[in-house]
């Protein structure tokens, strides 16, 4: 196990995953470490990354494509009051993606609905590498 | 009920990181469910057992196929048993962003109060 000291809060996740390790070693594991949870698709025309990001409103992240990857940031935050339970991670978050194939950097779009964060990268139709940085607000 | 509805596929079963914050009014309980619409998500209530039971939509388009997969379809299911003190006809809750707010009051305490004495 690596013990992660960033500012990211997720120990309940991974004091569980000690035990779970341990009791269901061949259990499909469904997260991983990193922060949030990915999950990178394409069709022959996209290519979609779609993210777990329930409670985090879309002004609160930030998206940002360069010509190489794609980096999403942003900050959860949670009620402040006495806490009975916490289980749910809170904190500075970032994700890079590296993106090999060519894209059109300029009709990214990017969605929230029921907590799921989706891009739709779509592909660029020339190999033409573009080098245009865009932000996403 | 969602356990009859499992037996269909075989969705992996996830419990649902929550928090529960007190306050003088009560309790508030945030439960993480991405991917769970309203239409698909159950709160049960009997007696003093609370169960919320949700699936979340398939992650996957028509055509589209995984490069990379770190979540996926499932069922998130959990049960609380709750206080006393609580106020259960009246839990309010409400589903935002892939997170569920549960709201549950504290019953109106009994207030101390003096007794008049009449006198003829």
């Amino acid at each position: 196990m690596v013990i992660d000291f960033g500012s990211f809060y997720n120990f309940p996740y991974e004091f569980d995953k000690v035990f779970h390790d341990v009791f269901n070693p061949h259990h499909n594991r469904r997260r991983k470490a990193a922060y949030p949870p990915l999950n990178i698709g394409e069709d022959e025309k996209n290519i979609y990354i779609r993210a777990e990001v329930p409670g985090i409103p879309i002004e609160d992240m930030e998206i940002t494509i360069t010509a190489k990857d794609l980096v999403l940031r942003g900050e959860r935050k949670l009620p402040e009051g006495r806490y009975f339970r916490q289980e749910r991670p809170s904190g500075v978050f970032q994700r890079i993606v590296s993106i090999n194939t060519s894209i059109d950097s300029d009709n990214v779009t990017a969605s929230i609905k029921d907590g799921i964060l989706n891009i739709v990268l779509p592909k660029s139709e020339s190999s033409v590498p573009k080098k245009v940085d865009i932000a996403i607000e | 009920m969602a356990i009859e509805n499992s037996n269909e596929r075989n969705l992996e079963k996830f419990s649902p990181a929550t928090d529960i914050v007190e306050s003088e009014q009560g309790f508030y309980m945030y439960m993480d469910l991405p991917g769970v619409s309203r239409e698909n998500l159950d709160i049960d209530l009997d007696e003093n057992k609370l169960v919320v039971s949700g699936k979340t939509a398939s992650p996957l388009s028509e055509g589209e196929k995984f490069i990379d997969q770190e979540f996926c379809e499932g069922e998130y299911k959990r049960r609380f048993t709750i206080a006393d003190v609580v106020d259960t006809k009246n839990i309010k809750a409400n589903l935002k962003n892939g997170v569920l707010e549960l709201f549950l009051p504290k019953m109106p305490e009994i207030k101390p109060r003096k007794i008049k004495i009449t006198s003829d």
